[in-house]
């Protein structure tokens, strides 16, 4: 077992960084503050926890929870198949964090699907552009204020009429 | 001698748009590369052509009706999707299904990634021109799909699964009806096998192509065939057991050198091994139900009861309707499978209302895909189809 | 030659007729195949339901050198630019179907990101249903699909194609 040594030194090293730790249904949760996620991420890559499987993020907007935005690291170690969830708080007025492109290659792509869906940025991330949506596309669609049906987007395209289009032509 | 044949050739930088409507993107794939010559110095991949917005469309529906939305992630292997789902939820509300229901979703689940494989495998052959082997493996997909018709009553589009067991048992006879298919796996391996492994193009198409090394699948967040073909040992079904897998005798096939070669060897033997899962799955059949008690107030009644009793219409009212059915607690659940890609993960976040508070798959595609800009650097144009056929990208399942 | 002879040696017909007869039965497609849809088409491709029965196997992946133009899967706000383009790229005559509960109306993704059928920008002549349809109603399609050829007018392409 890892993980309990782990939190030990993650509550050693950073007292201000953890704000509670859970468990739900076998699972652990730690919950830190947004700003200390690479410190945190990088003390438990160094331990053993070796995989990134996955990065998400949540609107805590009807939720509650310690700040609008949580992202959720979701770690496994390949040697004691163990597997730990991280959720780092953003605050709405400033959703920015650093990118954990540096740790894991894995985090380039999921973060910018973070960007794209939830609007929260990553400093230091390489290349942060939309991913999934088209570049013009206006909001960030999983953000619990953005309507399910969209603002129109998927009513906004040129109608093409049959036969040999004229004006194209010219 | 003609005049400057001695030195090389002025060639400019090209920039050539690859997709995203091109067969071998297997639809929605866009590539941007750069070329020099016929190598390509950089590919950098643009996907979203096919985001649909799932994990949005998850907010609004509820635990069992967003099962018909798993099918439609990653089209290939539909009842993986069911199967990873339905743990997730399960894992929420704390409920234990029969050891039936495990069973049978294992032997789903096995089935699945042969007809996964088989396709993946047959496309990467007509990629690279080998039209044969495709038809051959479609043939006994069809066989699968048919497998797949007989106990779901569709072909493709399955959900078979419900939260806390199955939408129904299988039929009788249906095991003789598989194991006819299985004698006929290892039948069809076996040809393309004969076609391919000492084919000399083949060969020279796919060793060496496309080399992952241990560290960087380990970076790149590579899981399932691809990370094990780089040498990583590592198959949830046998690290961290779910649906009773450590109950079936089994290998994990791992190659070396992490090329294109290799992952379809990979590919070739866990068929092989899913077939001895799939024989032994029906050689164990528990007898019992495949739904939880109807008491804890997670299933649907049987259509018959609703059909025919005041009582069972007013219990189905119950579960369907928009302010009851089933809550599970305020709380959440990640729960990893090791499907067809690699690990296929549900996130599912609860605010103890009956449609959850978010949904998150973990695409294994996203991340084997993630790799591909690396892997094309330096090779020649005509790679770039072998590559990405290799990390068998579902755009499904890539984009949601 | 007798004149019995001539009777039995000539066809006659209209030239609008033998044109639409050669055209029915060499469709061109150009698989537009996007998610699921795009894998039952594969499957309506392969030995079981083989479209060459019906004339239609040569699949091209140029829209340039096909006639009908199959629309498999769900398209997204992102893709459906690249359809309008493709689909001004085929030459007249040309044909569409749309293959699935997707393709047709948007199916079960009624979200921010997924056109609610296509025909409400590109004109569709054969709507299948199903999700996926099976091989043989994609087949059933082609089939229907030949009739509306049979009956095509030249005068209709000269300039705009009456619906
Ligand atoms: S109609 Fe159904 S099967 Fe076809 S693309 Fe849409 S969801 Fe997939």
């Amino acid at each position: 077992m890892l993980l309990p040594k782990i939190i030990t030194k993650v509550h050693d090293k950073f007292p201000s960084a953890t704000l509670d730790t859970t468990q739900f249904a076998g699972e652990d949760i730690i919950h830190i503050q947004g700003s200390y996620n690479l410190d945190v991420l990088k003390l438990f890559r160094d331990n053993g926890f070796n995989f990134l499987a996955d990065i998400t993020a949540i609107d805590n907007l009807t939720l509650g929870g310690f700040e609008r935005f949580a992202v959720v690291y979701h770690l496994l170690s390949h040697e004691t198949a163990e597997r730990v969830t991280i959720k780092a708080y953003v605050p709405e007025d400033q959703p920015e964090l650093p990118s954990a492109e540096s740790l894991w290659k894995t985090a380039d792509w999921q973060e910018r699907e973070i960007y794209d869906l939830f609007g929260i940025s990553f400093k230091g991330h390489p290349n942060l552009i939309r991913i999934m949506n088209p570049d013009d596309f206006q909001g960030h669609p999983l953000r619990k204020d953005y309507p399910r049906l969209g603002r129109k987007e998927r009513d906004d395209f040129p109608v093409v009429k049959r036969g040999i289009n004229k004006e194209a032509a010219q | 001698m003609v005049q400057g044949a001695d030195q090389p050739m002025d060639t400019e930088r090209m920039v050539l748009n690859f997709g995203p409507q091109h067969p071998s993107t297997h639809g929605t794939l866009r590539i941007i590369m750069e070329l020099e010559g016929e190598t390509v110095i950089k590919g950098t991949p643009e996907i979203g052509y096919l985001h649909s917005g799932f994990e949005k469309l998850g907010e609004y529906l509820d635990y069992n009706q967003y099962i018909t939305i798993t099918d439609r992630m990653n089209y290939l292997s539909p009842l993986c999707n069911n199967v990873a789902y339905a743990l997730t939820a399960e894992k929420l509300m704390g409920l234990e299904v029969s050891k039936r229901t495990e069973y049978i979703r294992v032997l789903m689940c096995e089935l699945s990634r042969i007809a996964d494989h088989i396709l993946n495998v047959g496309m990467l052959a007509v990629d690279l021109g080998a039209l044969t082997a495709f038809l051959y493996g479609f043939r006994l997909r069809e066989d699968i799909y048919d497998l797949f018709e007989i106990a779901t009553g569709t072909r493709l589009t399955t959900s078979y699964t419900l939260v806390g067991g199955l939408m129904r048992d299988i039929p009788d006879k249906f095991d003789e009806a598989v194991i006819k298919v299985l004698d006929n796996v290892d039948v069809v391996a076996r040809d393309i096998e004969t076609l391919l492994n000492k084919n000399r193009i083949w060969q020279d198409r796919t060793k060496d192509i496309g080399i992952i090394s241990k560290e960087d699948a380990i970076s790149y967040g590579l899981s399932g065939p691809m990370a094990r073909a780089s040498g990583i040992d590592w198959d949830i079904r046998v690290q961290e057991p779910y649906s009773r897998y450590e109950e079936f005798d089994f290998d994990v096939a791992i190659a070396l050198n992490g090329d294109v070669f290799d992952r379809y060897l990979v590919r070739m033997e866990e068929m092989r091994q899913s077939v001895k899962i799939c024989r032994q799955a029906l050689d164990k059949m528990p007898a019992g139900d495949v739904m939880v008690d109807p008491d804890l107030g997670f299933s649907l009644p049987p259509k018959d009861e609703v059909y025919n009793s005041i009582e069972g219409l007013i219990y189905h009212f119950e579960i369907t309707m928009r302010n009851r059915g089933m809550t599970p607690p305020i709380g959440e659940a990640y729960v990893a499978t090791e499907s067809p890609n690699g690990e296929l993960g549900f996130y599912i976040v609860s605010d103890g209302g009956r449609v959850p508070y978010r949904v998150r798959t973990r695409p294994p595609s996203l991340m084997n895909y993630s790799i591909f800009p690396k892997l094309i650097e330096g090779h020649m144009l005509s790679d770039a189809p072998a590559i990405i056929g290799s990390t068998n990208v579902i755009a499904g399942e890539l984009d949601r | 030659m007798q004149p019995d002879d001539i009777k039995s040696n000539i066809l006659t017909t209209t030239l609008e007729s033998a044109v639409n007869w050669g055209r029915k039965h060499s469709l061109w497609p150009m698989p537009f195949g996007t998610a699921c849809c795009g894998i039952e088409f594969m499957a309506v491709l392969a030995a079981r339901t083989d479209i060459a029965r019906f004339g239609a196997e040569a699949i091209r992946f140029s829209p340039r050198q096909s006639d009908l133009l199959i629309v498999a899967g769900r398209i997204s706000i992102k893709m459906m630019p690249v359809l309008i383009r493709i689909y001004e790229q085929m030459p007249e005559p040309k044909w569409v179907i749309a293959m699935g509960a997707c393709a047709s109306t948007g199916g079960v993704f009624d979200t921010y990101s997924v056109i609610q059928g296509v025909d409400k920008f590109i004109p569709v002549d054969v709507y299948v249903p199903g999700c996926p349809p099976r091989p043989e109603g994609v087949v059933e399609s082609l089939i229907k699909l030949q009739k509306l050829v049979e009956t095509e007018k030249f005068s209709d392409y000269s300039t705009t194609r009456g619906k």
